[in-house]
């Protein structure tokens, strides 16, 4: 029984446009404000050397199979050396690199304020839809739903008889703030859009970083095996000369 | 839509198991994301206007998406590998991201155009 409600057409242009609008331009206003108030952090000197590190270590096990036997095995020891190996890293130390990363007052402000400017806005503009945008039918979305959804989608429409479909603009709302994260990477440019709980897991995955890459490269060099390609080098060319003459 | 024409991902002549160069494979996958966005955006204002409802719509917008991957796929003129590290960055990637974009443009569409 789909009763087709008539609504009215002020309701399309007073409430379904503005507040999409709005969205939108809190989002770009968001997105420069996000970029203006980002502190300028000074790359600690430590950091720099281990990622360089790790880089190196890296190389040497994606083109192992270029140079000689001893050669790479003389740069793994240096690398892998119980006493002053640079991938080894004392037990002690890898704790501390931890805590010091939290407690960290720079590390610490810039997640609180990239926290706050997520919030913020959400809640404001939450808050001022249920005040001016409730009790009325707003929208009507093209897909059934069962009944479970109504307490959820018709929070402000007493009936109970109306259609499920018929939803109040609490619901718009929610449907905007998803839906327009993709319309958002498409304008602000790679992936600017809301992926406040992404960056949430980067920020706290920061302070781990260091230690623990640093014995997983030393583990990954450990496992290589060493295999030099010179001697299947002439076996290639021969391949490939012969594949070019057929 | 997708500019991959000049962008191959993996090397030529390096080892037998093949390399990709992380920028060039990168800038494919944003471009797929971008592409496969857009689609749903175009999908749900057409899907509205059109007046789908119910299961039709979705079947509409997968529908919408497959074409999509068809074309990307034969951009990439069906050599997989060359661009791209698997099969289903073309096919599976971004499809229910771009769900949510497809139902909002839907409804607004829909009634827009239909309970005017």
């Amino acid at each position: 029984m789909a009763e087709d409600l008539v609504l009215d057409t002020a309701i399309r242009d007073w409430v379904l446009v503005p507040l999409s609008v709005v969205m939108v331009l809190i989002g770009v206003l968001r997105y420069f404000v996000s970029k203006l108030m980002r502190s300028h952090q000074a790359p600690d000197l430590k950091v720099v050397k281990e990622g360089q590190v790790i880089l190196r270590a890296r190389n040497l096990r994606a083109a192992a199979g270029f140079i000689p036997a001893k050669s790479f095995r003389s740069r793994k020891t240096y690398f892998t050396n119980e006493e002053n190996g640079l991938l080894h890293v004392p037990k002690g130390q890898a704790q501390n690199a931890q805590a010091q990363m939290f407690s960290d007052p720079n590390l610490a402000m810039d997640m609180m304020k990239k926290n706050l400017s997520m919030i913020i806005p959400q809640t404001l503009t939450f808050a001022w839809v249920n005040f001016f945008f409730s009790g009325f039918v707003a929208a009507k979305i093209p897909f059934p739903l069962t009944q479970r959804f109504r307490g959820m989608l018709q929070n402000g429409i007493d009936l109970s008889t109306v259609d499920v479909s018929y939803v109040s603009s609490r619901s718009w709302y929610f449907l905007n703030l998803f839906g327009l994260r993709g319309l958002f990477s498409l304008i602000l440019g790679e992936e600017n859009a809301m992926d406040d709980t992404q960056r949430m897991m980067q920020m706290s995955g920061f302070g781990f970083d260091p230690s623990r890459s640093l014995s997983a490269e030393k583990d990954g060099i450990d496992i290589i095996q060493h295999e030099w390609a010179l001697p299947k080098m002439e076996k290639r060319a021969e391949d490939a000369l012969k594949k070019l003459l057929k | 839509m997708a500019r991959e024409g000049d962008r191959g991902a993996s090397g030529g002549a390096e080892d037998d198991p093949p390399i990709f160069n992380a920028e060039n494979l990168q800038s494919n996958i944003k471009s797929i994301h971008y592409s496969r966005t857009f689609l749903s955006i175009i999908g749900g204002v057409i899907a509205g206007i059109w007046g789908f409802t119910g299961l039709t719509g979705f079947i509409f917008y997968f529908l919408v998406m497959a074409a999509a991957s068809f074309g990307l796929a034969a951009k990439a003129k069906f050599s997989i590998c060359t661009y791209f590290d698997s099969w289903n960055r073309i096919f599976l990637d971004g499809i229910f991201g771009g769900l949510m974009s497809f139902v909002l443009f839907w409804t607004f569409a829909y009634d827009i155009v239909h309970i005017f």
